[in-house]
């Protein structure tokens, strides 16, 4: 029953959190300097022509009825024509989220895993030399502008090597029947692997860094000291009891490093030329397409919303004095 | 006395800080017999928690066992490969911690605890654990049916009795009780006192008693080692210590603690001062700075006398002992002249 309403109240959180989002992104792209439609409007149109068109848009009603039209149309999952493309918006980000969230998914997997247990292994090895030769690699790493670290990882495994294809997500001419069939093929694969190893590298530094030192500071407690008292293994007192609660935290810091991860998308797109939704975004705002860069924004903060839902629940199934308190 | 179950001989632990080393147990000795509590008193800094972690070689990083023999049942525990001291946790020596909330794991059920130990350690099968958590449970006064609740589900004094079932899982000959009722209120400390006092009773096994209150000591243990700046001041039954105690240290903390029975025993008079600093203790007698009865003598290295058969002291003037204990009951004397 007590479960209930805290859940009841988080999803009323999250509805009053996303129409903040909403509304906040509606004001913004028309407070924004310029005519929404000069990309649309071409200059040589007649004002009556251009008139008929800011119509059409509903451009020339107030802003409360915009508003209201807009959230009208949101809640029907209607997100407006593109300028640019002349197509729905909708449809555009269906092709794109997927593309976005196999690169951000993937790379965080791979960071937090190796993260989690190189952190740990640090941890455990504290004062050898390996930790000391390798704190400031992972500074280091931490260091690297992403789209630097891109451009290198580009001209030695694409252009030097040749190993990997240096842009898109499949080589020019093939088709695939459909996601999965595309997803799973060997072609995608291999031109997913750098964008993702470059935010990969980037991304595994903080979890590293984190386990670390929650383990070594979980190694201080009194119920690791306990752990050895009774005889239990290595292996037992340091993963099983260390690691287990020093976990915890970076569990949670994954679920808020994806919605940062979103942001480093934007970058990472670009450099090779990864056909997903931040690379839209940027383009969609350099082209005044408002209303592919609004949906483009709504999605990226609704994975970011739903991803800290989704660490709350986590921290509630992980760490027992949450869900009982 | 029979051979007892543990003989410390002349144990030394250090402790590296920084260049320096501080030696927070510095040549202790005493017997612990088969089936007795044994009350390990004295001051915080004292070394006594220094030497119940020395007993399970379960140490902090920087401190180091560095001279004398902890013989348990035939076994040097100084010298026996980690290997097999070991084996020998928890099986032959159990600990009970100071403060149960931090010492059980917060993200395990208490059943998980004393499953893992029961499991791992005891060579049980799922079963037979379970039966046997239920049985322990039962011992220390607690429902069954709180098996799967979690560590801090339980109150302050419910975690210690767990921490009492955690101990006893495996039959152990001995209990170290670190502090085990410091951090509870004294009606709960009384109700926790009671129950191990009456388990060591019926399953005869032998406890450690580390404390810094006497009264605790007087109220459940049958021996006492009283410690002093990582030395044994007195060592003996209670009986002994407490009527007839030897060391001057001894007469000083009787008359600085109140009686756990609530009974009134008049003044409480404190020993002026503080313990020395162990990285350079004084020479001689380390009791002597605060000492009312010290002499020129106490300058040098104090002698062990025995007063008594079983009641070792470490004073010049033991001997003296019985003339002490009388001026030692004044107020006065334990004043520190204007």
């Amino acid at each position: 029953m007590k479960n209930f309403k805290a859940v009841g109240s988080r999803l009323l959180q999250l509805a009053l959190v996303l129409w903040a989002v909403v509304t906040i992104l509606f004001l913004m792209f028309r407070l924004m300097p310029g005519n929404p439609m000069a990309a649309y409007i071409d200059p040589t149109f007649t004002l009556e022509q251009q008139q008929q068109l800011m119509a059409q848009f509903g451009l020339d009603k107030p802003l409360w009825h915009q508003y209201l039209i807009y959230l009208g149309n949101l809640l029907q999952g209607e997100l407006g024509q593109s300028f640019r493309y002349r197509e729905p918006v909708g449809q555009r980000i269906w092709i794109l989220l997927p593309n976005t969230l196999i690169l951000t998914f993937s790379s965080l997997i791979v960071a937090y895993v190796f993260g989690i247990l190189a952190g740990a292994y640090l941890a455990w090895r504290r004062g050898s030399w390996v930790e000391q030769a390798a704190i400031p690699l992972v500074l280091t790493t931490r260091a690297m502008p992403e789209f630097w670290l891109g451009m290198v990882m580009l001209a030695i495994f694409s252009f030097s090597l040749g190993w990997l294809p240096a842009g898109g997500t499949r080589a020019p001419g093939n088709e695939y029947s459909g996601f999965l069939d595309l997803y799973t093929s060997r072609d995608f694969l291999a031109h997913l692997a750098l964008p993702a190893a470059t935010l990969a590298i980037y991304s595994q530094g903080l979890p590293l860094l984190l386990m670390r030192s929650n383990m070594l500071d979980v190694m201080k407690e009194d119920f690791v000291t306990m752990a050895r008292i009774k005889g239990l293994s290595n292996w037992t007192v340091v993963v099983r009891h260390a690691a287990r609660n020093a976990l915890l935290p970076v569990m949670t810091s994954f679920a808020i490093a994806v919605g940062y991860q979103l942001q480093g998308n934007v970058v990472v797109e670009s450099v090779f030329s990864w056909p997903g939704l931040g690379r839209e975004l940027v383009n969609a705002v350099a082209a005044s397409d408002y209303p592919l860069a609004q949906g483009a924004f709504l999605m990226i903060a609704l994975v970011v919303i739903f991803m800290n839902l989704a660490a709350d629940l986590l921290y509630a199934f992980l760490d027992p004095r949450i869900s009982h308190a | 006395m029979s051979e007892p179950l543990l003989s410390v001989r002349d144990l030394r632990v250090s402790y590296q800080v920084g260049r320096n080393f501080v030696h927070a147990v510095d040549g202790a000795s005493f017997d612990i017999p088969r089936g007795s509590i044994t009350g390990l008193v004295g001051e915080s800094g004292c070394g006594k928690t220094t030497i119940a972690r020395a007993l399970t070689r379960v140490i902090a990083e920087n401190a180091a066992i560095t001279g004398g023999q902890i013989l348990f049942d035939g076994k040097d525990l100084a010298k026996i490969p980690e290997k097999e001291m070991n084996a020998l946790r928890w099986r032959d020596i159990a600990f009970i911690p100071q403060s149960a909330m931090n010492s059980l794991d917060p993200v395990y059920t208490v059943e998980y605890q004393l499953d893992e130990v029961l499991r791992r350690r005891g060579g049980l099968n799922r079963k037979q654990s379970r039966a046997r958590s239920e049985e322990l449970f039962e011992m220390v006064g607690i429902d069954a049916n709180r098996l799967n609740d979690y560590p801090h589900q339980f109150s302050g004094g419910m975690r210690q009795r767990v921490a009492i079932a955690l101990a006893l899982a495996l039959d152990p000959k001995l209990i170290i009780a670190d502090e085990p009722v410091t951090a509870l209120d004294v009606i709960v400390q009384r109700q926790i006192l009671d129950q191990l006092k009456e388990l060591q009773t019926r399953l005869g096994v032998s406890v450690i008693l580390v404390t810094h209150d006497i009264s605790v000591v007087a109220y459940i243990c049958d021996r006492t080692v009283v410690m002093y700046a990582g030395k044994v001041a007195e060592s003996g039954t209670m009986q002994a210590a407490l009527t007839a105690p030897s060391h001057p240290y001894t007469m000083g903390l009787r008359n600085a603690f109140p009686d756990l029975q609530g009974a009134a025993s008049g003044i409480l008079t404190p020993i002026e001062g503080a313990p020395p600093n162990l990285a350079s203790p004084p020479a001689g007698c380390r009791f002597k700075p605060r000492c009312p009865f010290a002499l020129d003598i106490c300058g040098t290295e104090p002698p062990v006398i025995e007063v008594a058969p079983d009641h070792p002291v470490l004073c010049h003037r033991a001997h003296e002992s019985a003339a002490l204990r009388i001026e030692s009951a004044k107020t006065e004397t334990w004043m520190v002249p204007a």
